[in-house]
């Protein structure tokens, strides 16, 4: 593998993208997550300068939305500009319509620990407010305040950003596990919604919820011998997300990081896998496809690589598998967690003084 | 990543900026900062579309020109939903008939069948208007170009759900079925439809010859299996009180079948034969079933299932341990598992027990 092709790749991204990539215009932020992330896991963020990972910072921070006193909940981050206005005439104003969004929000975050920044100008608080605004009554979550559907992925970017923050605030754990327990399927896979299909990205997606709510003794030993069994049933060379799809490169990331969580990646077959995986990669251009012989994108990419590096890729760092950062990341946050909390009972401290 | 074009406006297409009728508004750059990142080449329609929208949500204008624009605006870009919320919040006050845009967001699905925000918008204009009678109609036909479309899925699911649409979904999942008995969307929805219908001792022995019948046809097919084993497990019945499925899986062995899903199945039913023998002290022999299991998981650790050869083998090892368990017997087995709860919360005397 040439990790200088594939890390060029995703640098080409988080320069400029064609116009006929306009879709993808309200979620460039998981673009730049899937950049960075990508390139910090092919160990290589020393393609980046200093300067330009600035720019990143600043670009990412320019998305955060500070919500008014009193007024909606609405904290987090933005997927894009699109709402951020030039030099507007007096009174002109889009703020009302700017809200935090569950998936931009989480990945915003990722992207600014992995740059080594130290979430100082995160409005903390804000964010847990409102990822507590938008949960509902059935224990998911919306991707924003309004205007967005919900179901078991912003259950996962939830559980993402409360432990990235390292505060659940008043969001309700209980409410969510019972969520994603009445999400889990007659197959033994987890769902999107209740009674939907099982899905290789949706189980994912719950089971990483648990892991980071802490709730994962929620899962009795027959729930756990079956998923452990519909997950490994995904395999056919690569993985599928359902049974009888065709294998796609992510689910090589989604199940494997699933199987990872519940300690059963050992299970799998690394040779296969590896060499499915592999068989989709550009050597030429750089990237990953989700099939062999198509064309790559970011998002294969980003998840080809990642299930690589659960293969233990030479070359690779390790990610972890939950919140789907490297390991160096993950214990930079690890590290934050230790300093906020040193504040905090200084803060005590000096109060009782 | 699918590509979005805006080739599909038409010649006569004319930029905002130089329409006569929207001079009167003041366009809006977005700004993106001095050093954006994945910054987009946008197309110069895009561009003007965009600055004009901006130009109608700060000045929160809702009239028929705001609307068209954001036809305009969602056909540049279907996944934006801010432009969607606005679109509605015009719908809204404009007092719209509900019933053109439900035509209208049909199209745009048929275009985009695998957009969150459409489906989304769908679903909202359903719920003001209160009437679900086309959803049938349009998830069917998006299910008739790609049966296992996600999103068409959930919304039906949903439809059915809220508005009590359950008459005909086992006929329609029947035809699908028919079509392609691989088709493990729609035997989840089956799952579903007959679980809200009520599955009933009747219901479930119904419904496991509809599966067997399946698999005859097929045996090689998950869908089928997990459905069958979904349902016997349902309710916490066990394999064994459905005759039927024993002598129809060992058939289907003795005749020389080894789909690795009948030879799973028959790992987990001789497992819990083997287990509820050792737990109930019955005078069957026990190990006659337990040396099925170890053999049946060779067999597709090593022919039939190589590719998991890895957790067959894991399988006989958590089957050894938990007969090991059971052979303690049920009671002795508890206090061993809830050893820790036991010892907060029992009585003195029981504390000294053989358990510990
Ligand atoms: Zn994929």
């Amino acid at each position: 593998m040439n990790k200088r092709v594939h890390a060029r790749y995703f640098s080409r991204f988080l320069n400029l993208l064609p116009h006929r990539l306009s879709c993808h215009d309200s979620t460039r932020a998981t673009i730049g997550f899937f950049s960075v992330s990508g390139i910090d896991v092919l160990d290589s963020l020393d393609l980046l300068s200093e300067e330009s990972k600035k720019n990143i910072i600043d670009w990412i921070y320019s998305l955060q939305v500070i919500p008014k006193e009193g007024g909606l909940k609405c904290g987090g981050f933005q997927g894009a500009t699109t709402l951020n206005l030039l030099d507007p005439p007096e009174n002109y104003s889009t703020d009302q319509y700017k809200w935090g969004h569950l998936a931009m929000t989480y990945t915003c975050i990722a992207v600014l620990v992995i740059l080594g920044d130290d979430l100082s100008r995160v409005d903390r608080k804000a964010i847990i407010e409102g990822v507590a605004s938008v949960q509902r009554d059935d224990g998911s979550f919306s991707a924003s305040v309004e205007g967005n559907e919900f179901d078991m992925r912003f259950v996962y970017c939830a559980s993402c950003i409360c432990f990235m923050l390292n505060d659940w605030g008043n969001v309700d754990k209980k409410l969510m596990s019972q969520y994603i327990l009445k999400s889990i399927r007659y197959d033994g896979g987890v769902s999107q919604h209740l009674e939907n299909e099982s899905h290789g990205g949706t189980t994912f997606c719950a089971i990483a919820a648990l892991q980071l709510s802490d709730q994962m003794h929620l899962l009795n030993s027959k729930q756990m011998e079956k998923l452990k069994r519909w997950l490994l049933f995904r395999q056919d060379g690569g993985f599928q997300g359902r049974p009888n799809k065709p294998i796609d490169t992510c689910y090589s990331f989604w199940i494997g990081a699933a199987l990872k969580i519940i300690d059963a990646f050992e299970l799998s077959n690394f040779k296969e896998n590896r060499e499915y995986i592999l068989s989709c990669q550009d050597t030429i251009v750089g990237g990953f496809s989700k099939w062999s012989g198509t064309s790559s994108d970011p998002f294969h990419t980003y998840f080809g690589l990642c299930g690589l590096s659960f293969l233990r890729e030479p070359g690779l760092l390790e990610v972890q598998p939950c919140l789907n950062i490297s390991m160096r990341a993950f214990e930079r946050l690890k590290n934050l967690h230790k300093i906020w909390q040193l504040h905090s009972q200084m803060e005590v401290q000096l109060n009782i003084e | 990543m699918s590509d979005s074009s805006d080739e599909d406006f038409n010649e006569s297409y004319v930029m905002y900026r130089h329409r006569r009728e929207w001079s009167d508004v003041h366009p809006i750059k977005q700004n993106d900062g001095p050093n954006p990142i994945v910054a987009i080449a946008y197309s110069e329609r895009f561009l003007d579309v965009y600055d004009y929208f901006r130009a109608i949500l700060a000045t929160q204008e809702k009239s028929e020109r705001a609307l068209e624009l954001t036809t305009d605006a969602l056909r540049l870009n279907a996944a934006n939903y801010t432009v969607w919320q606005y679109r509605r919040e015009i719908l809204h006050a404009l007092k719209k008939n509900l019933y053109d845009e439900l035509q209208y967001i049909a199209e745009v699905i048929e275009d985009n069948p695998k957009n969150y925000q459409v489906w989304h918008h769908r679903r909202v204009i359903v719920e003001w208007l209160n009437d679900a009678s086309k959803e049938l109609d349009l998830t069917e036909k998006i299910l008739d170009l790609d049966a296992k479309n996600y999103h068409a899925w959930q919304h039906r699911q949903w439809a059915i759900e809220t508005f009590n649409l359950f008459d005909n979904e086992l006929a329609f999942i029947d035809k699908l079925i028919a079509a392609d008995v691989r088709n493990n969307s729609a035997w989840n929805q089956r799952f579903f439809v007959l679980k809200h219908l009520g599955l009933t001792p009747e219901t479930v022995q119904r419904e496991i010859h509809y599966a067997m019948n399946r698999i005859r046809l097929i045996k090689n097919n998950e869908s089928s299996w997990n459905f069958l084993k979904g349902l016997l497990e349902y309710g916490d019945f066990s394999i064994s009180q459905f005759p039927d499925v024993e002598t129809f899986t060992e058939e289907l062995y003795n005749s020389g079948n080894r789909s690795p899903y009948l030879l799973a199945f028959l790992v987990d039913m001789y497992t819990e034969k083997t287990l509820h023998i050792y737990e109930t002290n019955s005078y069957d022999d026990p190990e006659v079933y337990a040396r099925k299991v170890v053999e049946l998981c060779e067999m597709l650790a090593n022919h039939y299932d190589t590719i998991r050869y890895k957790y067959w083998k894991y399988v006989i090892q958590k089957f050894n341990a938990d007969k090991e368990l059971a052979k303690v017997g049920p009671n002795e087995q508890n206090e061993e598992k809830d050893e820790e709860e036991h010892l907060v919360t029992r009585e003195p005397e029981k504390v000294n027990g053989e358990a510990q």
